[in-house]
């Protein structure tokens, strides 16, 4: 009875910390859900989660086209336009990079590994400008397609994944290579029939960061879409904030919220295979 | 290992490639300057009526893209040649994007810009072109010369201002009338007459005036040209006009207002509201602090912010005479630029010419850029009821009072940026450690040298 008594004690404290942790760590976002509902001086009054004086003024506004040139549903569907070739391209791209870079001996290699490694402490703001008179010289600027945004994706430019895969593949036994050779594999029967499923996990985490990241990425568009109706969500959401005049807080946020829902959906979809992929590293086998 | 790589190797590679990125960013950024050589024409080509394409860009909020759209749809309809594509965002990241374009060449035709954009970006003319060339069909008749001057860089009329602004006192008569006070402050007497009415009336907690550190900042040269009665720096040299001592005067000044409960304490307030401004603080929105020093085109964001029981007191005030001199500068707020790489600059200055002067345009857009600097537009939008009387009874206060200029270095970022800029940094110093003005102005003035003033004293 005492030993029971104990136990359930220890639960409850168990419960009850995670649970007031977890509350803490939501609340963030569900204040935003709240505030969508709200106005200005309420927003700044404070931060509870009561809502004084409900309104859907936010969600009606943030049907608003600006004009006639871009509404929500095409912002959305504009995004998605260029984040799905990217984060494709870039999982297929910087998995070959890796296979090639884990596996393979080849002249140089070491060389190459570092300017490849020293790439990723290049910060955006250094690239922009050479990048953007490259990209204009090719004439993708304002390109319908969105070239100028994911087509280097293709040449597995996002050193962080390929260096993330090359640790993953680290931990892949070579011995499983030797046996796909034995069977009569060539290399890329190797990589796609034997490394690729072993690799996955870490694949699908490339993909979640790659689409998240794209997702919200603001600068590429801002640079490289000039025509309103091809704008995208990181730039619509913006699209009403006048810092001088000021602006409705409810109806960025309730923005927000339905940006960031497809997001939500595709990280709950893929989030086993992910938590799988980030911890996979940490444990050398 | 036979895949490790040794530091060094790592090391050498990280350099070289870096210094490779370094070098080709600062050759892009050079070839640029130089190829777009100053080659503003005596005129331009008349229109011929042959199909043009313009585009334009701007940055602002919804009411804003929306007034241009259906300006350039009207100035469409009237000269059905030209097709207009507009490209537009809010202000952040705008100004990056736009140095980007304005670097490669492939700026719009017609660009709102800041005032400091003509110094940083064009500064040998070479980005956008004089408008004097286009005078045929731009009436330049409808701005005063002293105020088109303000956008005359390398001799050059590289912009047209679309509204001029300065910075005034708001006052939330509502608390006002609580610390038994009815009439907005007309002098430095009222004022700190203000502060001691509101600590004894109200509390400690209540305050008749917020400034931030860029605020407080603006009223001491506020002050400062009320007592002298000269620019705070050389509009076109950015020589500064005054000396250590006077400067010093001008910090104390703005110690005596913190000192007499006139203006919040900055600990007080970070403590309260972080960096958070102050429209969007506690204090304001609840009527704690009763009065700003702002610019007029944000009079609505200000009153807007206010709860319901304060909405009702919010009152544009009345610029204060520190001195002998009318204090305060104006600026302008946006302007409207024709770039070099543009290929129909008559269709182009047709196009600015209708947003700005024309009966319909000027109409159309309103007091969605500010009040228009233009005499014909501010005609045109007053006759359509398109003018925010708020802001319009804020704007003509101020350009009735506020005589000098600004310099283009006093808004540089490294001087007025919120939590790193030299201006913040001298007044938390003064109002952390109760200094005088004496003890920080070399802050200051180091602060203004290292990026770019001339100074004498």
């Amino acid at each position: 009875m005492g030993m029971k008594a104990a136990h359930r004690i220890a639960t409850f404290f168990k419960y009850f910390v995670l649970i007031l942790v977890g509350l803490i760590m939501i609340y963030p976002l569900l204040w935003m859900v709240s505030a969508t509902f709200k106005d200005n001086s309420e927003i700044f009054a404070g931060i509870s989660l009561w809502i004084k004086n409900p309104t859907l003024e936010g969600y009606r506004n943030a049907l608003n086209d600006f004009g006639g040139s871009i509404n929500i549903i095409q912002a959305m569907i504009n995004t998605y336009s260029y984040v799905i070739p990217k984060v494709i391209l870039t999982v297929v791209s910087a998995c070959i990079a890796a296979y090639g870079f884990g596996r393979f001996d080849f002249p140089g290699k070491k060389i190459m590994f570092s300017i490849m490694l020293s790439t990723l402490f290049l910060p955006q703001v250094v690239l922009n400008v050479p990048q953007f008179l490259l990209y204009n010289s090719f004439g993708w600027i304002n390109s319908p397609f969105y070239l100028a945004i994911w087509v280097h994706c293709a040449f597995a430019t996002e050193t962080y994944f390929v260096y993330q895969l090359i640790q993953f593949l680290r931990n892949v036994p070579r011995d499983l290579d030797e046996a796909a050779s034995i069977d009569g594999c060539n290399s890329f029967q190797t990589l796609y029939k034997v490394i690729v499923p072993m690799l996955l996990p870490a694949l699908v985490s490339c993909a979640l960061f790659q689409f998240m990241w794209s997702c919200n990425d603001f600068m590429g568009p801002l640079l490289y879409v000039s025509t309103p109706a091809k704008y995208p969500m990181s730039l619509f959401v913006k699209l009403s904030m006048d810092g001088d005049t000021g602006f409705a807080w409810n109806r960025i946020l309730a923005l927000s919220l339905i940006s960031i829902l497809p997001q939500l959906i595709v990280f709950f979809c893929a989030q086993d295979q992910f938590v799988e992929g980030i911890s996979a590293g940490a444990v050398k086998g | 290992m036979s895949n490790a790589i040794s530091r060094r190797d790592f090391l050498k590679v990280t350099g070289a490639v870096g210094a490779a990125g370094l070098l080709a960013a600062c050759g892009g950024g050079s070839s640029s300057s130089t190829a777009a050589a100053n080659s503003a024409p005596a005129s331009v080509a008349a229109p011929t009526g042959d199909a043009v394409e313009l585009s334009i860009s701007w940055w602002g909020g919804e009411s804003r893209h929306e007034a241009y759209q259906k300006a350039i749809a009207a100035f469409s309809e009237a000269n059905s040649n030209v097709t207009v594509n507009p490209t537009f965002a809010a202000w952040s990241g705008w100004e990056d994007t736009m140095s980007t374009k304005f670097a490669g060449g492939v700026a719009e035709d017609v660009c709102q810009v800041n005032w400091n954009w003509l110094y940083n970006y064009s500064g040998n003319g070479q980005t956008f072109i004089d408008l004097n060339s286009v005078s045929d069909y731009i009436d330049l008749s409808q701005w005063d010369e002293t105020v088109l001057n303000t956008c005359v860089v390398a001799d050059m009329l590289q912009a047209i201002p679309v509204s001029m602004t300065g910075r005034i006192f708001y006052w939330n008569m509502t608390t006002f009338n609580k610390a038994g006070i009815t009439e907005v402050p007309k002098t430095l007497d009222d004022l700190m007459a203000a502060g001691a009415a509101f600590q004894s009336q109200l509390g400690d907690d209540y305050y008749p005036l917020h400034l931030g550190g860029y605020d407080r900042m603006i009223m001491m040269v506020f002050y400062l040209e009320s007592v002298y009665g000269k620019d705070w720096a050389d509009p076109a040299t950015s020589t500064l006009n005054y000396t250590a001592d006077e400067i010093a005067e001008g910090l104390d000044f703005i110690k005596s207002l913190v000192d007499n409960h006139v203006v919040m304490p900055l600990p007080t307030y970070y403590g309260n509201n972080g960096s958070t401004a102050a429209h969007q603080s506690n204090e304001w929105i609840t009527g704690k602090i009763a009065g700003i020093l702002e610019w007029d085109s944000s009079a609505s964001k200000y009153q807007d912010a206010l709860d319901d029981e304060n909405k009702a007191g919010f009152t544009v005030g009345e610029e204060i005479k520190f001195g002998d001199y009318n204090g305060g500068f104006t600026k302008v707020s946006m302007g409207l630029a024709i770039t070099q790489t543009c290929q129909h600059p008559a269709e182009a200055a047709m196009l600015v010419n209708y947003l700005l002067n024309d009966e319909e345009g000027a109409a159309i857009m309103g007091s969605e850029c500010g009040i228009p600097a233009s005499k014909a537009g501010l005609a045109a939008a007053e006759a359509a009821g398109a003018v925010d009387e708020l802001v319009n009874e804020a704007n003509s206060k101020v350009m009735a009072f506020c005589a000098f200029q600004l310099d283009p270095l006093f808004e540089h970022n490294n001087l007025k940026a919120d939590g790193t800029g030299i201006y913040q940094e001298v007044f938390d110093t003064i109002d952390y450690d109760g200094v005088s003005g004496a003890e920080v102005v070399d802050v200051l003035l180091d602060g203004m040298e290292s990026v770019g003033y001339t100074i004498n004293a």
